[in-house]
C-alpha cells in the first residue's frame, strides 16, 4: 500500500484521482474546501492515501456536490463519485489493487455503454450526423477545429451562427439564409460521428468483456487522446486515465508513465489554445 | 456468484451506476431531462443541452403584463428548470421571480414560464424553438 517512496500502479493512480480533485475544486461552500484540503492530506500523508475513510469522505462530498444543484452536475462528476467509492470499498478489502482493477473495468465498461446507447438509439439527431454537424458550426469552443479541419472561414462561421439562430416557434425564413458547410467540415463532422461511436463501444466491450490488458489500455489511451484534444472535458479524461491507471500491474513501468504521459498532455489540451495557435501559425 | 472464471458480479459503485443511468434514462423519456445532465452520460449525444434550451418569464398583476430578462441572482434556477423542466424546479423559479418582484414592490399576480428548445432540421440545419413545457404560477 502507498509509501512515502512507493509508486505502484494504485499507489499512483490514487495520488492522481487527488490531482484532479485539486485541479478542478467543486462544489458549494459546505464542499469545495472540504474537498480540497482530503485531496491535499491524501497527498501530503500515505496513510491519509491509504485510508477508506478519507475516500468514503471523498465520494460522499461529491454525492452532496452533485446533489446541491442537481441536475447540473456533468456526468464525470458521478463517475468521480463512484470511484471514490469504489477506492474506499476496495482500500477495506484484502486485496485493495485487484478490487480497484475490477471496479475500474466496470465503471469505465458502463460509463462508455451508457454513452454508445444515448448515441446510438435513444438521442434523434446523433447518428444522422445533426449532432457533429450544428456543433462545429455553432459551439465556439469547436470554432477553431471547424476552421482549421474544416477549412471554415472566420466570416463564414459567423455567418453561419447567425443563421442558424432559431426562430420562434411557428416562424419559418421567407428565404432561407445559406449555412456554409464546406466539404472537409461535413467529412469531420461524419467521421466524428462514427469515429466516437465506434471507439466508445470498442472501449465498452473490451471493458466489461475482459479484454486482453493491450487492447483495453491502447482503446482507453485513444480514446482519451483524441476525445480530450477537442472536447473540452479535461476532468472527465483524468477520471478514465486513474481508472485505467489501476489495471496495470506494477511491472507495467512504462504502461504507467503512458498514463501519466497522457494525463499532463490532457493538462495541456485544456490549458493551451493550441488549435488557436496553430491557425495563428497557418495564417 | 461466480458465473465464469473471469467474469464476477458487478462491484457496488457499477451497480450504483447502472441504478442512476437507469433513473436518467426514465426521466428522459418522461420528464424531459436533457441527456447531458442526469448521470446517464449522454452528453456529446444530442443537440439538445443548455445551450439549446431556455426559459422565459411573463410576469402578470393587474394593469402589467411583461416578459421579464432573467436576472443573474435567478440564472441557476433558470438553469436547473430548463435542463428538467419539473413542476418542482419551475416552482422554484417561480418563487423566486415573486419574491424579487416583491422586494423591488412591483406587483405580481401570476408567472408564466415557458421551457424552449431549439430543433435543427434533418436536412437544412435551420433551427425552431418549440415548447417543452409550460407552467404558471397564481401567487398566493
Amino acid at each position: 500500500m502507498p509509501t512515502s517512496t512507493s509508486f505502484s500502479s494504485v499507489d499512483t493512480a490514487l495520488r492522481l484521482t487527488a490531482i484532479a480533485l485539486l485541479l478542478r475544486p467543486m462544489g458549494p461552500w459546505f464542499v469545495r474546501p472540504a474537498l480540497i484540503a482530503a485531496a491535499a492530506l491524501a497527498l501530503i500523508y500515505p496513510r491519509a492515501l491509504a485510508s477508506a475513510r478519507l475516500w468514503g469522505a471523498v465520494a460522499l462530498l461529491i454525492a452532496f456536490r452533485i446533489a446541491d444543484d442537481w441536475p447540473l452536475a456533468d456526468n464525470h462528476i458521478y463517475l468521480l463519485a463512484y470511484w471514490a467509492l469504489a477506492i474506499a470499498l476496495s482500500l477495506r478489502g484484502a486485496a485493495p489493487p485487484a478490487a480497484l482493477a475490477h471496479n475500474s473495468r466496470w465503471l469505465i465498461g458502463l460509463a462508455f455503454a451508457c454513452a454508445v446507447l444515448w448515441k446510438a438509439v435513444l438521442a434523434p439527431d446523433f447518428l444522422d450526423g445533426r449532432f457533429f454537424r450544428v456543433t462545429l458550426l455553432t459551439d465556439p469552443r469547436f470554432g477553431e477545429a471547424a476552421m482549421l479541419i474544416g477549412g471554415l472561414s472566420q466570416e463564414e462561421l459567423v455567418a453561419n451562427r447567425r443563421a442558424l439562430s432559431p426562430l420562434p416557434e411557428g416562424a419559418a425564413w421567407q428565404t432561407p439564409p445559406p449555412i456554409v458547410e464546406t466539404p472537409r467540415l461535413r467529412a469531420l463532422a461524419r467521421a466524428s460521428t462514427w469515429g466516437i461511436l465506434l471507439l466508445e463501444a470498442a472501449v465498452a466491450v473490451a471493458m466489461l468483456a475482459s479484454a486482453p490488458a493491450w487492447i483495453r489500455h491502447a482503446l482507453l489511451l485513444v480514446f482519451c487522446l483524441v476525445t480530450y484534444a477537442f472536447a473540452p472535458v479535461a476532468g472527465f479524461g483524468w477520471v478514465l486515465l486513474v481508472m485505467g491507471l489501476t489495471q496495470t500491474s506494477d511491472d507495467d513501468v512504462w504502461l504507467r508513465r503512458l498514463y501519466v504521459a497522457t494525463f499532463l498532455v490532457i493538462l495541456f489540451y485544456s490549458e493551451v489554445p493550441w488549435a488557436a495557435l496553430l491557425l495563428d501559425v497557418m495564417a | 456468484m461466480t458465473i465464469g472464471r473471469t467474469v464476477r458480479r458487478p462491484p457496488l459503485a457499477a451497480l450504483l451506476l447502472i441504478a442512476v443511468a437507469l433513473a436518467q434514462v426514465g426521466l428522459a423519456r418522461a420528464g424531459g431531462l436533457t441527456a447531458w445532465k442526469g448521470g446517464g452520460f449522454g452528453m456529446f449525444s444530442t443537440l439538445d443541452h443548455g445551450a439549446h434550451r431556455r426559459v422565459s418569464a411573463v410576469v402578470e398583476a393587474p394593469e402589467r403584463s411583461e416578459q421579464l430578462e432573467m436576472p443573474p441572482s435567478l440564472e441557476l434556477l433558470a438553469a436547473r428548470a430548463a435542463s428538467l423542466p419539473a413542476d418542482w424546479l419551475l416552482h422554484r423559479l417561480a418563487e423566486g421571480i415573486v419574491a424579487r418582484e416583491r422586494r423591488r414592490q412591483r406587483p405580481v399576480s401570476r408567472v408564466t414560464l415557458t421551457v424552449w428548445r431549439t430543433e435543427f432540421d434533418r436536412a437544412t440545419l435551420h433551427a425552431n424553438e418549440r415548447v417543452l413545457r409550460a407552467y404558471v404560477h397564481v401567487v398566493q
